[in-house]
């Protein structure tokens, strides 16, 4: 039968301790019970061949004083005080010449043929159990057959001494299961008590609380890996659902202040009559700024699906240089109106979708211009490696401190705070350049020193 | 040219009929799938608008309807989910066109009439003009009041498509799709910058200005005032 229980470690410890021990001890009983039977049996063996030497020695000598009538005297003299020890004497043609009271053979075997031999072992009229043997005892004369001896010892006392011997191994073996499986579920416990103490701890964590770790510091090293790793996957996800509530309250934010703007706006419009123009007016600027709002809305839930894993991009074969190319003509006109110096090299191909990498370049490349000062320099390297392709996209300007660079790709993250919606991007760009490396199995990453600001987005070659 | 708009959301119906109604066309609005496959198939029009999710019957069943009485007009469908499958499903299905909610009105006008432009099969000139401008596309050579204008390619092919649908309104988006073949939603003001250095080179040393720009939708190219 299949428990198909939840298991406890615990019970299983408790359960194990005990069947040990219980087996332990109870091979342990059985072999002391063997010995003590065999000594036993070893003691009434000697005991009966030491009679029968007796027997022997009365037999010889009663034959010697006449026709064996003085032998019950003899014999009955000789066993005075033998508590249990029967002696039959029959002669060679069968007649009986002495048999002690109380003395119970098996009936089958008597009156004994000369060689006729006892079972070692017997039950009597009485139920007694009895212990026997026979034997020989030459009577002196020549030509006279010898007389057959028959010994018989009670093993009453020896029965009661192994029942009693044996019930008290049996209740020890219990007592002995019972205490060391109490035993082995305090040591379960104690020894599991680090495990609970993690549970607690881990329990007491909640979504406002993931700043709490773990410590490591009094678990058993067999545990610290566990605890370890409870605390990297506590991080990741205070990490993650920061940036998650990041990004509700930077939602929050970026769609509540053109709400309240257009609001506004429309409620100082609508307060008092005004001209055509003034109408014209902030329904245009409305307008706007619902059109920029409507275009946050589609980023943020581009966004959303990627996260959800539904971006599944196409795979074909995407000339990596045509699509910048074409980015460059439709970003020339800002190109040229900040006098940028531009250089592209290289050229690679990658498998994806077209679309979704043109974008994500593009996101790159206008962060790039908006980002370099007038007569700066703009350098796009297309890099082939063995197993992956890399757009890189150089711009001068302002270095980003370091603090800055790996939020970069964040949602709405902006490195200065007060230049919030100054610019016309959306502060989605990066968020969604970087969403579609991944959806394309690559990467992105930045690094900016010496005024040089190096945006990279890197693909595996190939099928992702 | 008239055209049946099925939508069922009030507010959406009414500006459509109205939009639509200013910029010159018939407009029929039904407010069910039902109703709406009632009119497609008893009247005639030059183009139908669908949104997708309707009461009684879908915008799909409409679309299905429409196509199985041997009716060919052009139909541009609505729907509020940007889902691939969707679109696949429409276009699948005989649509035309495709917008996803929200949508610029300006948009929605410009597709309407590059589907309706597809449906009449007019010769297309050799030479545009509007006013004293003059847009050789045999030769690509450019001309205001007789004299020659030099245009980059792109400048050259954003002036086409201005002149090409002079008096329509073209919004942004529409410009960087038929231009510069960028499908997404640039963050940045290229168009607009784009827009004013071929403002500088067609019209800054001329009294009559013809690209104006259209707050809040986009650019038209017009000749009069």
């Amino acid at each position: 039968m299949i428990l198909r229980r939840q298991n406890s470690l615990t019970a299983r410890l408790t359960l194990l301790f005990a069947v040990v021990s219980s087996g332990v001890l109870l091979i342990l009983g059985l072999v002391i019970a063997e010995l003590v039977e065999r000594h036993f049996e070893d003691m009434d063996v000697e005991l009966l061949e030491g009679k029968l030497q007796l027997v022997q020695h009365a037999v010889l000598s009663a034959r010697a004083e006449g026709n064996f009538d003085g032998l019950p005297e003899q014999l009955q003299a000789a066993l005075v005080g033998h508590h249990g020890l029967a002696v039959g004497v029959w002669g060679a043609d069968g007649k009986q010449l002495f048999l002690s009271d109380g003395a119970d053979f098996p009936k089958n075997n008597l009156p004994p043929r000369l060689g006729g031999l006892l079972p070692k072992t017997w039950r009597g009229l009485g139920e007694q159990h009895y212990r026997g043997i026979s034997g020989q005892a030459p009577t002196g004369v020549d030509g006279e057959p010898p007389a057959v001896v028959l010994l018989s010892t009670s093993l009453t006392h020896h029965d009661h001494f192994m029942q009693s011997f044996r019930l008290a191994m049996w209740a020890l073996v219990a007592i002995a299961a019972l205490l060391t499986g109490f035993l082995g579920w305090l040591a379960a416990r104690r020894g599991l008590a680090p495990l609970r103490n993690i549970t607690h701890r881990a329990s007491d964590i909640t979504a406002n609380s993931l700043d709490q770790r773990i410590e490591a510091g009094e678990i058993p090293i067999e545990l610290a890996e566990v605890v370890n790793t409870l605390n990297d996957m506590l991080g990741r996800l205070k990490e993650s659902f920061d940036r998650l509530s990041d990004f509700s309250s930077d939602i929050a934010h970026e769609l509540r202040t053109p709400v309240s703007n257009l609001l506004t706006q429309t409620q100082v419009m609508l307060s008092r009559e005004r001209s055509i123009d003034d109408y014209q007016d902030v329904l245009a600027s409305n307008a706007e700024e619902l059109e920029r709002l409507s275009r946050t809305i589609a980023d943020m839930l581009f966004l959303a699906k990627a996260d959800n894993q539904l971006l599944v991009p196409t795979q074909e074969a995407v000339d990596l240089k045509v699509e910048i190319s074409s980015l460059l003509e439709f970003y020339e006109p800002l190109i040229e109106e900040k006098k940028l110096q531009l250089a592209f090299h290289g050229h690679t191909e990658v498998r994806g979708d077209r679309l979704m990498l043109r974008r994500a370049v593009g996101n790159l490349l206008s962060n790039g211009i908006r980002h370099t000062p007038e007569h700066g320099l703009i350098k796009i390297v297309l890099e082939s490696g063995e197993d992956q392709v890399c757009v890189r996209i150089e711009n001068s300007g302002e270095t980003i401190p370091s603090e800055h660079l790996p939020r970069l790709f964040d949602r709405f993250y902006r490195v200065d705070p007060s230049r919030h919606r100054s610019g016309e991007g959306s502060g989605l760009g990066l968020a969604i350049t970087k969403s579609i490396a991944m959806a394309h199995r690559g990467a992105v990453s930045v690094k900016s020193a010496d005024g040089r600001t190096t945006f990279s987005l890197c693909l595996p070659i190939g099928s992702y | 040219m008239r055209i049946l708009v099925v939508e069922d959301e009030p507010k959406t119906g009414d500006y459509l009929k109205q939009g639509l109604a200013e910029a010159g066309f018939m407009v029929d609005l039904a407010r069910d799938g039902l109703d709406g496959l009632h009119l497609a198939l008893t009247e005639a029009y030059d183009l139908a608008v669908l949104d997708v999710m309707l009461p009684g019957i879908e915008g799909w069943q409409v679309l299905q309807g429409i196509r199985k009485a041997g009716k060919e007009m052009p139909v541009l469908f609505l729907t509020a989910r940007d889902s691939v499958d969707d679109r696949v499903k429409g276009l699948e299905l005989g649509a035309d066109d495709y917008l996803v909610k929200p949508f610029a009105f300006s948009e929605l006008l410009a597709r309407v009439r590059t589907l309706l432009r597809r449906g009449s099969k007019t010769r297309e000139a050799d030479v545009l003009r509007a006013a004293d401008l003059e847009l050789d596309l045999m030769r690509r050579r450019v001309t205001r009041d007789g004299k020659k204008i030099d245009l980059t390619s792109k400048e050259f092919s954003l002036l086409e498509l201005l002149l090409r649908r002079q008096g329509e309104v073209l919004p942004r988006s529409l410009i960087a799709s038929q231009v510069w073949d960028m499908n997404f939603d640039s963050d940045t003001n290229v168009i607009e910058v784009a827009i004013r250095r071929l403002r500088a080179k067609v019209d800054d040393s001329f009294e009559l200005k013809l690209i104006h720009t259209v707050r809040g939708m986009g650019y038209v190219l017009e000749a009069a005032e």
